[in-house]
């Protein structure tokens, strides 16, 4: 039955829309829209009826905390300020904690700098140290300069297999890395002891760089002296 | 072998030391206590041609002044495979050890130290070495030891001491043969630290003169050390022959 319902023409229902003259309005609002948009306004209505009722019955003596810890600045509220959440011990050890993983880093580098070093003599390079010859006369100080000229270094890694060429470059860099983490981490722990430090009791202020005595490149504090008792 | 090995093991200009090629780019000695570290130093072991297994010691520069003045480039050690070595200051017998494994089964180091703590590891480490006898005494006084030291050809001093000059010809007088050779370290702070390290030297060098020294060469041990220098000379040497000018 339904199927040749189906078959029959039906001529398509057409919703109304916006009069041209009225397209500046937007779509036309049928019913449904306006239920909904009925619905918010009602709602806000309320809202603003229930707040005034509130305003109109408040208890003039009614006091909470919040009321005076924070403030409406021009009609915004401002919420409670966070600066002074924590006492000034708690911030310390908070500020020792990392100060004490930086430094444990640290030394764990250090450790392994030292573990590479003892490894990696750098035998090709020539060692920036001196070396003196002495020499009885001028004869065998002649001999002496003539045989040091002729002493060239000969490098010791040419008949050696590329594997492990690659293998040694790889402990060389693998060291420069290290000693630049363990500078920078030798930085990082510095400043913070200066930041702990500073945070400490006592007047202190900072020298201007002609009253240094010992020239350094960071920033140096003196402390002013107080007597005790 | 399957992918060659991980290791080159090169000989040195000095004999008996060897430079090691690897992960590691080190001088090392042949280890003469197989399966043993004296200071917690890394060993290589390279298998040759022949399938047997050579093993060798990590000489660490940070903490002997003997290999710190091999890297630093001196000319001559004269502790040659089976030279004789009288080795005064010899604290733990870090470097001890390794000269030992330089002189080989051969050659003898005798060494001499004064504190009875470090002695103590000394001795132990003798216990796996036959070729070291462990002396704990003065070294001031090297007639107390003179019953266990025969001639040597080689002293080396690392004592320390501002009279290092002194103990260095005392024990030359009594132990090191005309013609042999000694090598001292010198660290500037413990005989003057108020003139710099360069005059030091040259006074410490001044007064092995005056005992019968002959200083050849001197190297700085940067930068391993700070304000170090190693001084290598012979002891009554013989003459120059004049040739004459004609």
């Amino acid at each position: 039955m339904s199927s040749l319902r189906n078959a029959v023409y039906r001529r398509a229902h057409k919703e109304r829309a916006q009069p041209h003259s009225r397209k500046k309005f937007g779509l036309l609002e049928k019913h449904k829209d306006y239920a909904l948009r009925a619905q918010a306004f009602h709602k806000k209505e309320e809202a603003l009826r229930k707040l005034k009722e509130k305003a109109a019955f408040r208890n003039p003596d009614e006091f909470y905390f919040k009321m005076i810890k924070t403030k409406t600045v021009d009609g915004i509220h401002r919420p409670e300020s966070e600066a002074n959440k924590y006492s000034q011990e708690e911030l310390m050890l908070m500020k020792t904690q990392d100060i004490g993983y930086v430094l444990q880093k640290l030394q764990s580098e250090k450790k392994k700098i030292e573990k590479l070093r003892s490894m990696l003599h750098s035998l090709d390079n020539q060692p920036p140290n001196k070396h003196v010859y002495y020499a009885e006369d001028r004869e065998e100080a002649e001999e002496i300069s003539a045989r040091t000229l002729e002493k060239v270094k000969s490098a010791t890694s040419e008949g050696i297999p590329k594997k492990i060429k690659r293998k040694l470059a790889a402990s060389y860099r693998e060291l420069e890395d290290r000693s630049k983490r363990a500078a920078e981490l030798e930085k990082l722990y510095m400043d913070m002891a200066l930041q702990k430090e500073l945070q400490k009791k006592g007047k202190k202020r900072k020298l201007r760089e002609d009253e240094i005595v010992c020239p350094t490149a960071r920033p140096v504090y003196k402390w002013r002296t107080e007597r005790k008792r | 072998m399957k992918g060659g090995s991980r290791v080159v093991i090169e000989p040195h200009r000095h004999d008996g030391v060897f430079v090691a090629k690897g992960k590691e780019d080190a001088l090392v000695t042949k280890n003469l206590a197989i399966g043993e570290s004296v200071y917690g130093e890394k060993r290589v072991s390279v298998q040759n041609e022949d399938g047997t297994k050579v093993e060798y010691r990590i000489w660490n520069p940070f903490r002997s002044k003997l290999a710190a003045a091999i890297l630093g480039g001196v000319d001559n050690i004269w502790i040659t495979p089976g030279s004789k070595v009288l080795y005064l200051g010899a604290a733990s017998g870090t470097t001890v050890s390794h000269v030992s494994d330089i002189v080989g089964p051969n050659g003898v180091v005798y060494a001499v130290e004064f504190s009875h703590r470090s002695g103590r590891d000394l001795v132990n480490m003798a216990k796996k070495r036959t070729n070291v006898i462990p002396i704990i005494e003065d070294a001031r006084h090297p007639a107390k030891y003179r019953m266990l030291v025969s001639m040597v050809d080689v002293i080396f001093s690392d004592v320390a001491q501002p009279d290092q000059a002194r103990i260095l010809a005392l024990n030359a007088s009594y132990f090191l043969k005309i013609g042999g050779h000694f090598v001292i370290s010198i660290k500037a702070n413990c005989i003057d630290s108020t003139v710099p390290a360069e005059a030091v030297f040259a006074q410490e060098v001044k007064k092995l003169q005056a005992d019968q020294f002959k200083p050849s060469e001197q190297v700085t041990l940067e930068p391993f050390e700070r304000d170090h220098a190693c001084v290598v000379g012979g002891y009554r040497m013989p003459k120059k022959q004049k040739v004459p000018a004609s």
